[in-house]
C-alpha cells in the first residue's frame, strides 16, 4: 500500500490520542457512577442505570478502537453514542417520567460538560476525514 | 476530613489550575514541554497526598465507603493518562502495527492536550469528594 496516500487518510495522531484521553476519562467515570448506582439502587431507575453502564461500555470501546486504529468499530461505537445521546436527551424532556434518575446522556450530557454530546461529533468528524483507510 | 477540606482540597484545584495552564502553554508552545513534565511529576504528588488524606479519612470511618472508594481509585487512574504521548513514540516497546507514531513536536502537542484533559478531570473529582466530605461534616 502506499504510504502517502495512506498518511493522507490517517487520522491526525495528536487529535487521535486527545480523543483516545478523553474517552478514557469518559470510561471511568461513566464506569464508576454505574458501578455505584448499580451496585446501591438498581432497582430505583434500572433504565437509567442500565443506560449508564452501557455508557460506560461504549466509550471504553470506542478508545479501545481508536488505539488500535480500528476504523469501523469507532466509527459505529461514535455513531451509536452519537444516537444515545440524541435519543436519551431528547426523551428525558419528553418523557421525564420514564427517567427518575440521571444518566450520563441526561440533558445531552449537560453534568458532564455537555463533553458526551460534543465528543462524538468531534470523533466522526476526525473519523470522516480519515476515510478511504480501513484503519487510521 | 477537616485536612481534606480545608487544605488538600484547596490544594488539589491549584495544582489542577497549574495542570491545564501548563497543557495549554505546550500546545502553544513546544519548547515548554520540560516544564510540563515537572508540573506533571508534581501534580503526581499531589495526588498521591489526596489519596493519603481520603484513605485516613476513610479509616477513621463517618464517610460513605463505596463512593468515596471509587473517587480514590478515579483520583489514581487518571494519572497513567498524563503522559501517555510516550506511548506514540517512534522508539517505544510496542509490536502494534496501528499504534498511532508521533514526532518530537507532537508528543509534547499531546503531552499539553492530556494535561488539560486531566486537570479539568481531576478538580471534578476532588470537587465530588469535597462535595460529598462537606455533606457528612
Amino acid at each position: 500500500m502506499n504510504s502517502g496516500r495512506m498518511n493522507n487518510a490517517y487520522m491526525n495522531p495528536v487529535a487521535r490520542i486527545a480523543l483516545i484521553v478523553a474517552y478514557a476519562v469518559l470510561a471511568l467515570a461513566a464506569l464508576g457512577r454505574s458501578s455505584y448506582q448499580i451496585s446501591t439502587k438498581f432497582a430505583d431507575a434500572p433504565l437509567a442505570y442500565s443506560i449508564s453502564a452501557v455508557s460506560a461500555l461504549l466509550y471504553a470501546v470506542i478508545a479501545f478502537a481508536l488505539w488500535k486504529g480500528i476504523r469501523r468499530l469507532a466509527l459505529a461505537g461514535s455513531s451509536i453514542e452519537l444516537a444515545g445521546v440524541l435519543i436519551v436527551g431528547t426523551l428525558g424532556y419528553v418523557e421525564s417520567s420514564w427517567w427518575p434518575d440521571e444518566t450520563v446522556w441526561t440533558g445531552y450530557g449537560s453534568a458532564y460538560g455537555w463533553v458526551p454530546l460534543a465528543l462524538p461529533i468531534l470523533a466522526l468528524w476526525a473519523l470522516y476525514r480519515s476515510k478511504g483507510s480501513r484503519t487510521l | 476530613m477537616t485536612a481534606f477540606l480545608d487544605a488538600v482540597y484547596p490544594g488539589v484545584l491549584a495544582a489542577s489550575a497549574v495542570l491545564f495552564l501548563a497543557g495549554a502553554a505546550t500546545m502553544a508552545a513546544i519548547r515548554l514541554h520540560r516544564a510540563l513534565t515537572w508540573v506533571v511529576t508534581g501534580f503526581y504528588a499531589v495526588t498521591v497526598i489526596e489519596a493519603i488524606t481520603l484513605i485516613v479519612i476513610l479509616v477513621n470511618g463517618g464517610v460513605p465507603v463505596v463512593i468515596t472508594v471509587g473517587y480514590i481509585l478515579a483520583a489514581v487512574a487518571l494519572l497513567p493518562l498524563l503522559g501517555i504521548a510516550r506511548l506514540g513514540a517512534p522508539d517505544a516497546d510496542s509490536d502494534d502495527p496501528n499504534r498511532p507514531i508521533l514526532q518530537t513536536d507532537q508528543i509534547a502537542r499531546v503531552d499539553g492536550a492530556a494535561a488539560m484533559i486531566i486537570a479539568v478531570a481531576a478538580a471534578v473529582v476532588a470537587w465530588r469528594i469535597a462535595t460529598i466530605l462537606g455533606a457528612v461534616s
